[in-house]
């Protein structure tokens, strides 16, 4: 446990820091926010294995199940194992803490590191725009918060639901992953919840990055949170918008709206964090 | 002269907070005589600092003969702002090298996160006097006043020390500059950034050729930058650019126009038994820098300082622990950003010692041959001038000695980060937070 409640706080701090670098003079320095962002990631493997781990307890039994769609998937994850390649020692801290649990949480662990990579694209490539002249601009101001955003997105996705809305998806290379992937941690997730499971899970690591922000909101004003949603910008907003997409596997539209909508919903049935995450 | 630093530390912390931002000095260089020595500061200023001819009469140990005063001062870089991105350029120099001496004038290039910059460093000691049209002033003369036509000559005047820009390079890079490096061909230069490295050629400012280029077709999927970059002291065609992944890359210009590929690749296989959170941020390499010989690198990353033998690219030959006492403070290391901090490290003339900065401002020196380091602190209140500098400890367990200083109480904003070993003697150059503290070796001022 002290691992969470440590992870949680290095997690915390890891934001602040992307969040000052914004306002430093000279500029976003590209090392700083690189090694932030690395261990934010380490961090949030720590912190969800450990919630994974308390979670899968009840949920073994679906897991069988699921991991024959997860070997079928496993060839589409090789291309982004290069990029998690780093994280994979992580594994070996994760996987040590539960080792009760090491056959499912070790696959969610692997599932969720090789996703990184490909993840990490999601949030700066909504922002990237051609040329390499105006490139740096967005990268300088992008990368070092795209792999922040990467950790949510990853995890959001990580408990996503449906294989047919990977078909929906238009982009054909991350989704497959993203739902072989999200199969293992929703199956995980699913502790006798009344509501839509996808839903539910799609909003827990939602909320625990929520959180760190809403930590700094309280010592912050509110508007400096929202501050911080505008900084991670479409970010978030790519995060609500393919969460919703992925949701509701019947509406193709990606509408923030209306994901903002379900986090809220599944929000107030989860956990004491509902208000604070309202806020946004 | 009390040995405990409870009492300096009560009178002097109220000053340490008067140190100015601009004041902070942030490299630290000798020129290839050791004569000059040129430091940069945050607030763009070079200060050139010139050695004093040693007397002949051998009054050296007592006189002020030898050593090092203000030459000469100017404003290098100037807060820019790019436009097109909204954002503020630093004036703080990144980085001082010098260029070998080929006349009377020394050339320096100094680097902000931008703009490089190559400077003409020259003196006049004489001034022509006599011109027919103009008077001492240089006011012109009224042409009725003249009645005969003299040849102006040139006589002797107080010295003046003239800092020219010569050449500005700029618009070669996307991404902070982190190092320059003056080739041995005398011609030119490479300067790396975060994620690229270009070659110049000193005479040529519009145009510079890329010869590493790190950066991922997708942001995403960036996993290193490029942290520091030196040509080798003697092959024109090889360079080497250490990652913050910890791995060294020896990269030979003529195997291609481009050398994304290395030649070598130095890199040690992590410990498993000391990962943590913080694993990746402590194995960025902060500075690398080619032994004399050329036949070694010596890298610095946050916990040791290494050696590296370019024959051998499985591990170091050498891992020195600058401060393993931290290896257990690092989260509290990480929120005060102090694991961010990036140390240089320096070979001697030999290549026999190293040295590289700590906390507490101490500095580190480990004796190669012997395999011992050493611990010295650079502080005006332990050391009056010409007074030998005192070993000192940081108590990590078993007997406390008097004047050890405890892990707890070491104090993380004095930093010192840059520092200069001459060319030739045993005269160190260690810059403090604002302070830049001159040593020298007067039992043995030069090496065997």
């Amino acid at each position: 446990m002290e691992y969470k409640v440590e992870a949680h706080r290095i997690m915390s701090i890891s934001l602040g820091k992307i969040y000052n670098s914004r306002v430093q003079r000279g500029g976003i320095k590209l090392h700083k926010n690189l090694l932030v962002s690395l261990v934010l990631r380490s961090a949030r493997q720590v912190y969800l294995s450990d919630y994974y781990a308390g979670v899968c307890l009840n949920a073994q039994h679906i897991e069988a199940k699921e991991w024959e769609l997860m070997d079928a998937d496993r060839e589409k994850l090789i291309p982004a194992s290069e990029a998690a390649q780093p994280s994979s020692a992580d594994c070996g801290v994760s996987e040590a803490a539960q080792p009760g649990q090491t056959r499912t949480t070790g696959g969610a662990q692997l599932c969720l590191k090789r996703h990184v990579g490909a993840e990490d694209g999601r949030a700066s490539r909504l922002q990237e725009k051609d040329g390499d002249s105006l490139d740096p601009s967005d990268v300088a101001v992008t990368s070092p918060v795209s792999p922040a955003i990467s950790e949510t997105q990853c995890g959001s996705s990580d408990c996503e639901t449906d294989a047919d809305a990977a078909v929906t998806e238009g982009d054909s290379r991350q989704p497959p992953k993203d739902h072989a992937c999200s199969h293992r941690k929703r199956s995980a997730e699913e502790t006798g919840v009344s509501e839509t499971p996808v839903k539910r899970t799609k909003v827990t690591p939602n909320a625990i990055v929520a959180n760190n922000e809403i930590e700094e909101g309280e010592e912050m004003d509110t508007s400096n949170v929202s501050n911080l949603i505008t900084i991670f910008g479409s970010g978030f907003s790519g995060l609500l918008s393919k969460d919703s997409a992925k949701s509701e596997s019947e509406t193709d539209d990606s509408d923030s709206g209306s994901g903002q909508i379900c986090c809220e919903q599944m929000l107030k049935n989860l956990n004491p964090w509902t208000t604070a995450i309202v806020a946004f | 002269m009390g040995e405990d630093s409870e009492s300096p530390k009560i009178n002097h912390s109220f000053l340490r907070d008067y140190v100015t931002e601009a004041d902070v000095i942030s490299t630290v260089e000798f020129n290839q005589t050791g004569d000059l020595l040129a430091t940069g500061d945050r607030g763009g200023r070079v200060v050139i600092f010139q050695r004093e001819p040693e007397d002949k009469g051998g009054r050296e140990e007592l006189g002020d003969a030898g050593e090092y005063n203000v030459y000469s001062t100017f404003q290098s870089h100037e807060p820019d702002f790019d436009y097109l991105k909204s954002l503020e350029i630093e004036e703080k120099i990144n980085k001082i090298r010098w260029l070998p001496q080929q006349n009377a004038a020394h050339f320096l290039l100094s680097t902000n996160d931008k703009t490089i910059k190559l400077w003409k460093v020259s003196e006049r000691d004489r001034r022509p006097e006599g011109y027919n049209l103009k008077d001492e002033e240089g006011r012109l003369k009224d042409i009725s006043t003249v009645t005969s036509l003299q040849v102006p000559v040139l006589k002797p005047a107080d010295l003046m020390v003239e800092v020219r820009p010569r050449r500005v390079f700029a618009n070669g890079h996307t991404y902070h500059v982190n190092s320059i490096s003056v080739n041995s061909d005398g011609e030119t230069y490479l300067s790396a950034d975060d994620l690229r490295i270009n070659m110049w050629h000193l005479a040529i400012t519009d145009r510079s050729f890329n010869i590493v280029d790190i950066k991922p077709a997708n942001m995403e999927d960036l996993t290193e930058v490029i942290t520091a970059s030196e040509f080798h002291p003697k092959h024109c065609h090889l360079f080497v650019y250490s990652s913050s992944k910890g791995t060294l890359r020896l990269c030979d210009m003529r195997a291609s126009a481009l050398c994304d590929k290395h030649s070598k690749i130095f890199e040690e296989p992590e410990d498993p038994g000391n990962r943590s959170f913080f694993s990746e941020i402590i194995s960025s390499v902060s500075d690398v820098k080619f032994s004399h010989s050329g036949r070694y690198l010596l890298t610095r990353d946050y916990l040791t300082t290494k050696v590296w033998d370019l024959n051998m690219e499985k591990g170091p030959i050498e891992t020195y622990q600058v401060h393993d006492y931290l290896r257990s403070k690092l989260c509290s290391l990480y929120e005060n950003d102090c694991i961010f901090d990036k140390f240089e490290c320096v070979w001697n003339s030999t290549d026999s010692v190293i040295m590289t900065g700590t906390y507490n401002s101490f500095f580190r020196m480990f004796d190669r041959e012997a395999g011992r380091g050493v611990t010295l602190e650079a502080w005006r209140e332990s050391s009056k001038p010409r007074a030998v500098l005192r070993t000192r400890r940081v108590y990590t367990g078993g007997r406390r000695r008097r004047g050890d200083v405890g892990v707890d109480s070491l104090d993380f904003t004095k930093k010192i980060l840059h520092m200069a070993w001459h060319p030739a003697e045993n005269i160190i150059a260690i810059a403090t937070t604002n302070n830049l503290y001159i040593f020298q070796d007067r039992v043995h001022p030069e090496n065997q």
